[in-house]
């Protein structure tokens, strides 16, 4: 960070502005303790922070507009968990190891522990519980039902999440390729057997002894 | 009534009840209950593996935002023996806030001197200990010696080979990943208890908060519908348990209190570390005539549970001579709790490994080392109880063997360990094992057939990820004609009444005797009540059968529905509890693992593994084959990846994460081929422990097989095995 400017022409302020984590960066940096981010401000310019304080923000969650009040602090999962009451994504690991936050945002999978809810605002965030219409599964969970490829369940909408992903980017995407899309969620029950059956039986291929 | 010789339901593949809730997001979990007005709990630990408190200054808690209360779990001059050993916790609004409360609070310390290694610890005599109290007494203790009658002047008369060598595992952690805790709320006059809890003891949980807060048990309502692992750390309600109700009593409002991760690891549980000397000896044969282990273990700061080495030599019993030594050895760490098949998966790793050494030593296939050492058929089991594994046991591993040996094609594939060419080297090795797996009571179980054909089945038993609510379901559909889909399953709730914990894989033969006894009340009753309004039929001539209640007088078939509504306004009820007859224990098993070692990295890769499982009567024929399955990539992930590492600077432990304490993924772990021997005339037995025990030492041998040279330790690491073919060189 510190050669930015010579590199880029940009100052770090100036980046800190332009990317998504500018805000809670910016807030962190100003509130808590005056760090050398603060120290480089123009004393004059107080630059319009967010937080400590809550801040209002909505989410676009599986296709509705959810508003909350969450400190810039908060990640994605939290905001999502504890206050929108969307629990389909575990916490586990909270440190971006075992996926079973993952959700669909604007169609990429993503650790939602791994980023802020300010930084997920204006995009189409997607969690397990989209995939099913009143009683009508998505063929991945319908999947992972039929084949037993779940166990205690919580790592589930996490993998079936990831899952989704990989087939919604290819298709035709082998059961090779869906497994590399499932290397970074973990299981601790230890279903990766049955979710192998999942995977032939929705890349339509036989599986072989 | 016994189980229906002919089965139409019970022993098939049937989809999880709850499968689609849960892959889906939709199953609330103990971790997703948000209850209106909720606060959050976080405890404070000490970083210390052993201090004294000096002092606690909770002075500046009243000014973070949010704070609501504080509860004090150990007082100034209290010790500390563990890092992660609770002090002090607190609740606020938000997590957020609960964080910055622990941030406000102080505490100093008196730091004393730790032990965070097995070998530090052992070297700590009477005075030295690290374990607080009076006198510092030393940190081992004697774990019991056993010697067969003249072992030192006979054990080795006769043998012509002998092998030393060591074998062990480090202490390991549960990982569940939904962690230990709940959320607590109590009634408006505090008369009542709720709890939402991750247990594996739903109503235990409610009868130790019930003590705790010294209000009967009728009023703590423990509810656990979904619940995300256990693995057996999740008895009670845990010192987070308690202290979560107390927090929630003194702010009148619901608050949730989940362990993180680091948490988690620390304090959630972990499985006793176990290392040990083993001397076997035998004839040119192969015919083991001394069994000789020097070993210990660490069950943590407790002083409580640890391996239990009286198991060696574990499976192969019936060795002549047998001398056991083994050392308690108590650390500054967590307190071991159970985890599944305790004990066992250690003591297999200190037997089978073994043998397979003395087998290379005289120069024998695994195969033929195991056949000639397998214990006899207990001849007296043989007469009076002919279908128990002490009566079957040396039948039960020859037949799983023979089968195992066709599935990996282990004559043609098998090689002496060590040859093979190439960079990568390709092996296989063979463990066995054995576990109980009984059921018991008290399970009562209650059926509910409505007027509209509806079926109730309730128990306060649980559903850790076994399958439970579908094995009720199962059993019910069987006997009523019907499909586990029609049946609705309330369980998980401590109202339901007692059940038994789900520890020793006893559930599913604990509950399936008690679901089926209750169907049999529930069916003479409904049958009774039916009769009169079905043409005044008698009730013996009156059959279930699928979808139809048949009158064998007149041949007249009755759609089930028609007949539930003969019911009017008044739905039948029963009950039924376990009873024995119905369930057994008692398992065997035999595992092979192959594994590929590149001995240029060290990296080992488990490619393929197979498992044939004894069992009794199966339920489920899916959800058991998941079972043996995930047995198996727990034990694969036991003998490559899984180590709880403690630093001896500061006494705490490294890897409290998921990122450096390594579980598999999908791409670590092999393709695995589940042979399961279906005994329906024994009854249920449980099938959750057996299959994780053999896969650690099936893997160990596997790598040597490949390599030629043991790796002493598991985890087997790059690291560990470079070692050790650096050795071999």
């Amino acid at each position: 960070m510190s050669d930015t400017k010579e590199t880029t022409g940009l100052s770090r302020r100036q980046f800190l502005k332009g990317s998504g984590a500018a805000a809670a960066a910016t807030a962190l940096g100003t509130a808590a303790a005056p760090g050398a981010l603060a120290a480089q401000a123009p004393a004059a310019q107080p630059v319009p922070g967010m937080g400590p304080a809550g801040v209002k923000i909505t989410l676009q969650v599986n296709g509705r507009k959810m508003s909350s009040t969450v400190e810039p602090r908060v990640t994605l999962l939290d905001a999502l968990r504890n206050y929108l009451d969307v629990t389909g994504c575990k916490r586990v690991c909270d440190r971006g190891t075992c996926g079973a936050c993952t959700v669909l945002l604007d169609n990429k999978p993503v650790y939602a522990c791994s980023m802020l809810a300010l930084e997920a605002q204006g995009k189409e965030i997607r969690t397990a519980e989209s995939l099913v219409q009143g009683a009508k599964l998505d063929a991945v969970p319908a999947a992972f039902v039929r084949f037993d490829a779940q166990q205690c369940g919580f790592c589930t909408p996490g993998f079936v999440v990831a899952m989704k992903a990989v087939l919604e980017q290819n298709p035709k995407a082998t059961p090779a390729e869906v497994e590399k899309g499932l290397a970074g969620n973990i299981c601790r029950c230890g279903t990766y057997e049955q979710m192998r059956d999942a995977i032939y039986s929705l890349c339509n291929t036989k599986r072989g002894s | 009534m016994p189980w229906p010789t002919t089965r139409r339901v019970i022993g098939t593949k049937v989809s999880r009840l709850d499968g689609p809730e849960k892959a889906t997001g939709r199953a609330k979990y103990s971790y997703d209950i948000n209850r209106p007005g909720m606060l959050h709990a976080r405890i404070l630990r000490s970083h210390y593996a052993h201090a004294r408190i000096k002092n606690i200054d909770t002075s500046a808690l009243e000014k973070v935002p949010g704070f609501r209360a504080f509860h004090i779990i150990k007082n100034a001059g209290a010790e500390c023996r563990f890092a992660g050993d609770e002090v002090l916790a607190v609740c606020a609004d938000t997590e957020e806030h609960a964080e910055d409360c622990l941030r406000a609070v102080r505490v100093d310390y008196d730091e004393l001197p730790h032990a965070v290694k097995e070998a530090d610890a052992r070297r700590l005599v009477a005075g030295q200990g690290t374990l607080g109290g009076a006198n510092n007494p030393a940190n081992t203790q004697a774990g019991g010696d056993f010697a067969t009658a003249n072992f030192d002047a006979q054990a080795y008369q006769g043998t012509s080979h002998q092998i030393e060598g060591t074998y062990g595992a480090p202490v390991i952690s549960h990982q569940c990943l939904e962690s230990h805790g709940l959320v607590a709320e109590w009634n408006q006059d505090q008369s009542e208890l709720t709890v939402w809890a991750s247990t594996q003891a739903v109503p235990n949980t409610a009868n130790q908060l019930a003590q705790n807060f010294k209000i009967p048990a009728a009023r703590v309502r423990c509810i656990t519908h979904y619940m995300g692992g256990g693995f057996g750390s999740k008895f009670g309600p845990d010192i987070q348990g308690t202290v979560c109700a107390e927090l929630a009593r003194k702010t009148r409002a619901p608050v949730k209190l989940m362990l993180d991760r680091a948490e988690e690891v620390t304090v959630g549980g972990q499985r006793p570390s176990a290392y040990g000397t083993v001397k076997v000896a035998g004839n040119r044969q192969g015919d083991i005539r001394a069994f000789e282990v020097d070993c210990y273990g660490s069950p943590g700061v407790g002083g409580g549970a640890t391996v239990n080495f009286n198991l060696l030599p574990y499976v192969y019993v019936t060795v002549p001579f047998i001398k056991r030594r083994h050392q308690i050895v108590r650390m500054n760490v967590q307190t071991a709790r159970a985890m599944r098949a305790p004990g066992h998966p250690q003591n297999c790793i200190l037997t089978d490994q073994a043998l397979d050494d003395l087998a290379a030593a005289v120069g024998i296939n695994p195969i033929e080392m195991r056949l000639r050492n397998l214990p006899p058929n207990d001849p007296n089991a043989l007469k009076t109880a002919p279908n128990t594994y002490m009566a079957r046991r040396n039948s039960i591993y020859r037949s799983q063997i023979e089968i195992i040996r066709k599935m990996c094609d282990w004559d043609r594939v098998w090689h002496p360990p060590g040859r093979g060419d190439g960079v990568v080297k390709t092996g296989l090795g063979m463990a066995l094992h054995t576990w109980g797996g009984g059921g018991r009571g008290p399970n009562p179980t209650r059926i509910t057939i409505s007027a509209d054909g509806s079926v109730l089945v309730q128990s306060s038993s649980q559903d850790l990820g076994t399958g439970q609510r579908t094995v009720a379901a199962i059993v019910t559909a069987e006997i009523f004609g019907l499909e586990p889909t029609d049946i609705t399953v309330q369980i998980g709730e401590s109202q339901h009444g007692p059940s038994t914990p789900s520890g020793g894989s006893t559930t599913c033969p604990g509950t399936a005797p008690a679901i089926l006894r209750a169907c049999e009340a529930t069916r003479a009753a409904f049958l009774a009540a039916i009769a009169p309004r079905l043409n005044n039929a008698q009730v013996d001539d009156l059959v279930i059968e699928r979808g139809n209640i048949l009158n064998r007088a007149n041949n007249e078939r009755t759609p089930w529905r028609q007949a539930c509504a003969r019911l009017g306004q008044n739905p039948v009820q029963a009950t039924g509890d376990w009873a024995a007859g119905l369930s057994d224990q008692g398992v065997g098993g035999v595992q092979v693992a192959e594994v590929k070692v590149d001995t240029e990295t060290g990296v080992v890769r488990c490619t393929r593994f197979w498992a044939v499982q004894d069992c009794g009567l199966v339920i489920n024929k899916l959800c058991c084959e998941s079972q043996v399955a995930g047995g198996v990539i727990m034990g694969v992930n036991y003998a490559l990846f899984e180590e709880c590492i403690y630093d001896r600077a500061t006494g705490r432990q490294v890897n409290p994460d998921m990122e450096f304490y390594k579980l598999g993924g999908i791409q670590d772990m092999p393709q695995i081929y589940v042979h399961m021997m279906d005994m329906p005339e024994r009854g249920v037995i449980g099938i959750g422990e057996p299959p994780t025990i053999s896969t650690a030492a099936a893997v160990g041998n596997a790598v040597f097989n490949a390599i030629g040279v043991r790796v002493e330790q598991a985890p087997f690491t790059p690291e560990r095995v470079l070692a050790a073919l650096a050795r071999r060189k």
